[in-house]
């Protein structure tokens, strides 16, 4: 039988991150996002920690999903990339660049987990019209741009 | 908005998971794709003392047809049921899963949990209801079957006991030949639904056979509109049946009301909602 | 290079704020930091009777627990002294409660401890000894005599009553073919950044620094050192990455003491970082107010005069920036018309709800709504074409400068330049006004409730008194300017660079702007009001023509010289005018609205960099879209608030956002040498006066009228069903 985690003790968490086979150090309540951002990999910014904005969105097994949903010990064995997965200010991804040409960034918290969800639609989604490329953005929130730029960077117009 | 203290396991089996939940006792719960149960955690509105975690067990995931219908596994992922082949009255399930939320919670979120989690506004519970599905479960002292319509109790509670697991949903044979439709009203794209519809309609030379018109969000459980399948039963499904449907499916139902909504703005969604989904299967839900 | 101004440069920050890179206080972390938690108020009243931490402190990995004994008594202050009032001062909020809670989520304590789990599980142990008492929840139930006092002391719940008068308004009223009357709503609602707040506070040799700043640093900077008894130069303000501000950000909260205050005591790093549940309690609220409103006017539609009572809701304290909320409204009724005479009495009302602050567009936001509503229920009273209505009405720019003397207590409401006139015939141009009647005609004739309304606005920015800003030229090329603003995320550096690069005709690449350091720059007034690019961004050139000027007169390259100052006074805040138009359609039954779109138009004088500001003027034109459609903080009548989490407050998602589209108008601006105008505001300030006269215009002949906010689907199914 699997043996209990109390609440108070550490547990570890192994899995591939970014690429790297990494074993994190966790707490039992940790989510994902807490898990990644104790890596130092900050990208992915929570807004709200109740699995509404997005700002949170990671790939878990190339799917996206909201990190802060995810319980980090769910994540052992398997393939988790943030945010710093897609590029380097120096070497954007295309949709980094595209969200930047369109203007589609002012404050810049929610901008990761609306790159990371753009590309994942860019990549299995390719063919998704204008209106299921809105219908999948509107699953994360920003507040200082309306839209129209991250949604024109994302489908192309 | 930190998760309270609590004990874990991650289940390496399914009965694993059943002996983890005995011997945590009543105030485990268990935690799939965590999508309704993390944010709960985040408020601490409840304070599992464990979490017995099966997310991991890919054998309780899958659809196939078995003898009695389709069966759909616990685990099995919103966003893989609304983008599944489904035939017929079958693919309400399919229509249903993909009103869940958004992209990012349908990856992770569960058939198996959105039964157990039982929120009255939740789209899958009413499509079981109206498809007359039913779900195995399984105990460390047996199997069961439970209907859907004995299933959910009240608001978020269900007939489940707590050292259950819900392993499979089971949709008859039968709902392949039945025309479906289904409708929500949210405010905004992914939000909890004000009220939802499903129906099942069987159509025999025209008219109706037998009719499901369920409603999602306007009780403590999604409910029957009896008397608005009745309007249904022996008709065809002209447009003048179908409003006298979705009058008195708006007639006999007593929403809730809160702060934010009243009963008559809930009824006048249910009536849309009915008349639009019944549309829907007479045009196109048959296939 | 000269052509730095009104070029669409890119934003410096952009490729590491893309790149998620960027770096927000809570991503910073310091050897041997503890966590802070606050702990709040359950409840909207009670006597604190006592506070109980014993549990809490002997949780382990607790390192403290503050309360109000442990600090000095000491009040949040006014910043805007214009806006403070002897009442005003007499309700300023306590750090921490010391005998009384006043609203859900007043700070009463606070718990330090390891990390940030153990700092929220040892916050629920502290136990509060509360008295519950009435409360008063809502603003004009809380203005009558006899509802629960917030402030004992006060005898009333009507801090303070702002009369304005403009000529003979019973005259106006006795000349009047028609005479409307409504009472409009308006909810609580807040700015909601996706960034909440946070501060790390460090103790060090030198000063106590503060990581996670924002808006106006100087200020708060002197303030915390006034709170906490030490020496300004002590105190080290730091602006990191800051994801939105919306105005709501970056004033002096309570916790911007209580976590430096922490360090000091505890002699370690502490951080914070609220939780989305505590910022839709503890960050400021805004909106709340309910207008009664008269308008008369001429049988031809010539507007005569306004006479209302406003309550405006200033919550439980008020905050530093005094009654200003109660004071931009009234300023904002007349708008861009001219009218004989009007009236208002606007009463800031406390309630015991969250504290109220500015929230993008304060007031203008607000009395636009009403105003432009009212205009159209005259409109219609008369059966005049609603843009005809407003085009008898608007002040020309033969006008200009256009007064309302106020009388010798209030200062006037000057108009000083622009052609409002012709400011709402471009908009109307550019939407395409007379296709989109024609298309609202055809679809209409198919049975499909659509609508177009329009808003003319005025509002009030670029807000002095002065700024300062330095600039210096190195030897190896770069261009340093040092400024006392914030960035709330819209590309302040670009902007000041821009306009630096301009003048000193060097590669904007080449500019480094400097604000985010109290240590590294000496004073400001900061970023609000739509003001820095006017006030700060002209410091800016001012500077650099001086910096050009001084390395003329000493023949020498201007590296030579060190670092050379620039000062823009502004005495008098501007107005600039605006318009909105929104196309929407609707549904009756369920009542779902949905803009189609939307058109602002914006005189910014002069733009900077096109690009940014049609990004801010987009932004807050979806904010406002939202503000008019779907954004409330409910409360019970026990003072719980009802929206505590974002499935609660509903912000706008792709799918509900209308495609804006933004037009700039630029012309001369006599009062500033770069002959520039704020925008920040802009989008804002007219949506919601738009879009409720679109919905109006939708709904069918023998509905409701709109005239309380959000017309949620539920509010739209009733006015189209009779009011149930």
């Amino acid at each position: 039988m699997s043996t209990w985690t109390a609440a108070t003790d550490p547990l570890r968490v192994d899995l591939t991150l970014n690429g790297n086979e990494v074993s994190l150090e966790a707490g039992v309540r940790w989510t994902l996002a807490d898990a990644v951002r104790a890596q130092g990999l900050t990208g992915t910014h929570l807004g709200c920690e109740h699995g509404v904005c997005g700002a949170c969105t990671v790939l878990l097994d190339g799917q996206p999903v909201r990190a802060c949903l995810v319980l980090a010990p769910q994540a052992s064995g398997r393939r988790v990339d943030t945010v710093e997965a897609l590029g380097t200010p120096d070497e954007l991804h295309p949709v980094q660049e595209a969200l930047l040409e369109a203007r589609g960034l002012q404050c810049g918290f929610c901008t990761p987990g609306f790159a990371v969800l753009a590309a994942w639609l860019r990549e299995q989604r390719p063919d998704a019209g204008p209106a299921e490329v809105r219908e999948v953005l509107s699953s994360n929130l920003c507040r200082c741009t309306g839209y129209g730029p991250i949604v024109k960077a994302v489908s192309g117009r | 908005m930190r998760a309270p203290p609590f004990a874990y396991a991650r289940a390496d089996s399914l009965d694993d998971a059943l002996m983890l939940l005995a011997e945590a006792g009543d105030e485990a719960k268990l935690l799939a794709g965590g999508q309704s149960l993390l944010p709960l955690l985040a408020f601490r509105v409840v304070r599992p003392t464990h979490l017995v975690d099966i997310d991991a067990l890919g054998t309780l995931a899958g659809i196939q047809q078995v003898s009695d219908g389709l069966r759909i596994g616990a685990l099995t992922r919103h966003e893989t049921l609304a983008r599944a082949d489904l035939t017929g009255g079958e693919r309400l399930l399919a229509v249903a899963a993909s009103h869940v939320g958004h992209v990012p919670i349908r990856m992770r979120g569960t058939i198996g949990g959105s039964v157990a989690h039982a929120d009255p506004s939740a789209e899958l519970p009413a499509a079981l209801l109206a498809l007359d599905a039913h779900v195995l479960v399984r105990s460390a002292t047996g199997e069961r079957t439970i209907r859907a319509a004995e299933m959910f109790v009240g608001p978020f509670t269900t007939a489940l006991a707590p050292d259950e697991v819900l392993v499979a949903v089971i949709v008859p044979t039968v709902a392949r030949s039945c025309r479906h439709g289904f409708g929500e009203f949210a405010v905004r794209s992914g939000d909890f639904a004000l009220a939802s519809v499903a129906v099942v309609v069987s159509v025999d030379v025209g008219s109706v056979d037998r009719a499901r018109i369920v409603l999602g969000g306007v009780d403590a459980t999604p409910i029957r509109a009896t008397g608005a399948e009745a309007v249904l039963t022996g008709s065809e499904l002209t447009d003048e049946v179908i409003d006298e449907a979705a009058a008195t499916a708006a007639a006999e139902c007593d929403p809730a009301e809160d702060a934010t909504t009243t009963a008559a703005y809930r009824r006048r969604l249910v009536a849309r909602l009915v008349r639009d989904a019944l549309v829907q299967a007479r045009d196109k839900g048959s296939g | 290079m000269s052509g730095a101004i009104g070029a669409r440069a890119p934003r410096l920050r952009d490729a590491t704020l893309v790149a998620g890179r960027g770096r927000f206080v809570a991503d910073l972390d310091l050897p041997g930091q503890a966590w802070a938690r606050v702990v709040r108020s359950p409840v909207a009243h009670a006597a604190l009777r006592g506070i109980d931490i014993d549990a809490a402190l002997a949780h382990p990995g607790v390192v403290a627990v503050l309360t109000a004994s442990d600090l000095p008594d000491v009040r949040i202050p006014i910043r805007l002294t214009f806006a403070a009032t002897p009442e005003a001062e007499g309700v300023l909020q306590p750090v921490l409660a010391r005998t009384v809670v006043r609203y859900v989520g007043e700070p009463v304590a606070l718990v330090i401890a390891e990390d940030a789990w153990t700092a929220e599980d040892a916050a629920e142990l502290v136990t509060l000894d509360l008295e519950i008492l009435d409360a008063a929840t809502q603003v004009v139930a809380a203005a009558t005599t006899g509802a629960p006092l917030v402030h004992a002391e006060t005898g009333t719940n009507v801090l303070n009553t702002i009369p304005m008068q403009y000529g003979d308004v019973e005259s106006a009223f006795s000349d009047a073919a028609v005479v409307v009357r409504r009472r409009l709503e308006l909810p609580r609602q807040t700015g909601v950044p996706l960034e909440t707040r946070g501060l790390l506070a460090e103790p060090g040799e030198a000063a106590l620094t503060v990581w996670g700043a924002a808006k106006v640093k100087h200020f708060n900077r002197g303030a915390l050192a006034e709170l906490l008894g030490v020496d300004a130069a002590t105190i080290r303000l730091v602006e990191v990455d800051v994801g939105g501000g919306f105005g709501v950000r970056g004033e002096l909260y309570p916790e911007d003491v209580l976590i430096p205050a922490a360090a000091l005591r505890l002699g370690r790093p502490v951080k914070w970082v609220e939780d989305r549940a505590e910022h839709l309690v503890a960050t400021n609220h805004a909106r709340c107010q309910v207008h009664e409103l008269e308008v008369a006017a001429t049988a031809e539609g010539r507007l005569l005069g306004f006479r209302g009572t406003a309550w405006v809701d200033q919550g439980a304290y008020v905050r530093t920036q005094g009654i200003l909320p109660a004071l931009l409204p009234a300023t904002h009724l007349p708008g861009p018309y001219r009218w004989e005479a009007f009236a208002q009495t606007t009463h800031a009302v406390l309630t015991h709800r969250t504290p109220i602050g500015t929230y993008r567009g304060p007031g203008m936001t607000e009395a636009s709504f009403v105003r432009e509503r009212m205009l159209d229920v005259v409109a219609s009273e008369l059966g005049l074409d609603p843009v005809e209505l407003r085009r008898r009405n608007l002040i020309r720019a033969d006008e200009m400068p256009f007064m309302y003397d106020l009388g010798p207590a209030s200062p006037p409401i000057v108009y000083e330049h622009g052609d409002f006139a012709e400011g709402f015939e471009e908009l109307l141009r550019s939407a395409g006004y007379d296709e989109l009647c024609t298309e609202r005609d055809r679809r209409r004739a198919g049975g499909v409730h659509v609508g177009i309304g329009v808003a003319a606005t005025v509002e009030l920015g670029a807000i002095g008194p002065f700024e300062e800003a330095t600039v210096s030229a190195e030897r190896d090329g770069r261009v340093i300017v040092r400024a006392g603003v914030g960035s709330l995320g819209q590309g302040v550096e670009t902007v000041l660079a821009q306009i630096a690069a301009d003048e000193l005709d060097v590669d904007p690449a080449l500019v480094e702007v400097r604000h985010h350091d109290t240590a590294d720059v000496a004073s400001g007034f900061g970023t609000f009001a739509s003001r820095t690019t006017v006030v700060a961004g002209n410091a800016v050139a001012l500077a650099c023509r001086a910096l050009m000027e001084q390395a003329a007169a000493q023949g020498v390259g201007p590296a030579e010289l060190g670092e050379v100052t620039g000062r823009f006074d502004k005495p008098h805040p501007s107005f600039s005018f605006g318009a909105t138009l929104s196309f929407v359609s609707l549904d009756p039954e369920t009542g779902r609205t949905t803009p189609e779109r939307h058109v602002v138009l914006h005189d910014v004088g002069r733009a900077i960099n096109p690009a940014l500001v049609e990004g801010q003027l987009a932004g807050a034109a979806v904010q406002g879209v939202a503000g008019a459609l779907f954004e409330e903080l409910p409360y019970d009548e026990t003072g719980q608030p009802l929206a505590v989490s974002l499935a609660d407050y509903r912000l706008p998602t792709a799918a509900e956002a209308p495609p804006v589209d933004v037009v700039l108008v630029e012309g001369p601006v006599p009062d500033n040498p770069l002959g520039v105008k704020g925008a920040g505001e802009a989008g804002m300030v007219g949506a919601a006066a738009a879009v409720a006269n679109a919905v109006a215009d939708a709904l069918p002949a023998t509905a409701g009228e709109p005239l309380v906010l959000p017309l949620t689907p539920r509010r739209v199914s009733e006015l189209a069903n009779g009011g149930r």
